[in-house]
């Protein structure tokens, strides 16, 4: 597993916070894929993490997005495209 | 046993000569038609058979015979003859009462939009008939990707320009679809009776027996937080139809810390509703597998 960036390890806090995860933060590989055979998450999580995203960083991940199948790959895209578009 | 290959295929052929004849010939010539179609599909499906019996004894509380049967298929029959019309927007000729239409103009009004759990009883079709009632919202419906390319394949072309769309379930951005669509104030359908996958469900009392229900469509429900209705339309004779909203819950609560409980408790409520409109309406249930999985136990 390669190590997290420091924007990548708030993400993934958010995530095990905001799905109550029993995994730890530290231990979600960001390269791994978030949903199906990876850390197992559906779309119903992928909802929650949206409106965790839009709660902390007040950007909205919006579903017409055409790169939405990249940006929530993995833990490492999705960390990266809110750095990108993070209001705060 | 995988009612998504099994049944669906029958339902995409069925669909198929129905569209065909329809399209011949019209609908009366298809309404009579409907008796040998039917028959045809009555005796080649066995398994099914047995899980129409299965469901009818116990919705009726009582042994059903021949003439239940019969009247069960049927039914689901003639809900797939009128999907050609009712998806077209051709809602002439048709009877189609809505019943409790102010409460979910209510909550319309809201602003909020409204979550409408469902079951595979009746004909999703009918409910498009709300378009006509001077409420017209954005429609979306979640759906199994399965199912919504059998109703692609075909109906593509009827269904286009209709304001109701589906939301094929698989892909992350999925449910904010649906989220958006509730902050237009549109009304967002969700099925709540099958389980597609074997893990995160929860089991429910359902006509007093056990069965497994999804935890999907609850969970959603409470993380969108909108108010909930209950919705099915269901046929009652020839080109006619009843459309019901009933309220469920205003929104669905999960406690972080009873999570389960909460969970268990949303579903259990549901099991209960969805066993009262079971019994209302015995012959519109459209699950034609062994829903409560013992068949394979025996």
């Amino acid at each position: 597993m390669s190590s997290q960036l420091a924007i990548e390890a708030e993400v993934a806090a958010l995530i095990v916070e905001a799905l109550h995860l029993e995994t730890s933060a530290d231990q979600i590989d960001p390269e791994a894929p978030l949903f199906g055979e990876g850390l197992g998450l559906d779309s119903i999580d992928a909802l929650e993490i949206a409106l965790a995203i839009s709660r902390r960083y007040g950007f909205q991940l919006r579903s017409d997005d055409e790169r939405n199948g990249q940006i929530f790959a993995s833990l490492r895209n999705l960390s990266a495209h809110i750095e990108k578009h993070r209001q705060h | 046993m995988t009612w998504t290959t099994q049944r669906e295929r029958g339902n995409a052929a069925a669909l198929k000569l129905m569209g065909w004849i329809i399209t011949r010939l019209g609908w009366r010539a298809a309404w009579l038609l409907l008796y040998p179609i039917t028959a045809y599909f009555f005796v080649s499906s066995p398994r099914q058979r047995a899980a129409s019996r299965r469901f009818l004894r116990r919705a009726l509380g009582r042994e059903p015979g021949l003439a239940d049967q019969f009247r069960h298929y049927f039914t689901f029959s003639a809900t797939l003859l009128d999907r050609v019309f009712l998806l077209d927007g051709r809602r002439e000729g048709y009877d189609i009462r809505i019943v409790g239409l102010d409460l979910l103009k209510e909550r319309i009004a809201r602003g909020q939009g409204c979550i409408l759990l469902g079951a595979h009883l009746g004909s999703f079709d009918a409910m498009r008939a709300v378009a006509d009632t001077g409420c017209p919202v954005e429609v979306v419906a979640l759906m199994h990707a399965q199912h919504a390319a059998i109703s692609m394949n075909f109906f593509t072309q009827q269904a286009a320009g209709t304001r109701t769309s589906t939301i094929p379930l698989g892909r992350p951005d999925a449910m904010l679809r649906a989220k958006e669509c509730l902050e237009r104030g549109g009304l967002v359908g969700i099925l709540a009776d099958r389980t597609p996958h074997q893990d995160k469900v929860a089991r429910a009392p359902f006509l007093g027996h056990p069965a497994a229900f999804p935890e999907g469509p609850h969970i959603l429900a409470a993380v969108l937080g909108a108010p909930v209705m209950l919705a099915y339309g269901v046929w009652t004779g020839p080109r006619r139809y009843e459309v019901h909203f009933e309220p469920f819950a205003e929104r669905i609560l999960l406690d972080r810390t009873r999570r389960r409980e909460d969970l268990a408790a949303a579903i259990g409520h549901y099991a209960v509703r969805l066993e009262g409109i079971a019994r209302a309406f015995p012959y519109n249930w459209f699950n034609f597998y062994d829903f409560w999985q013992e068949m394979e136990a025996g």
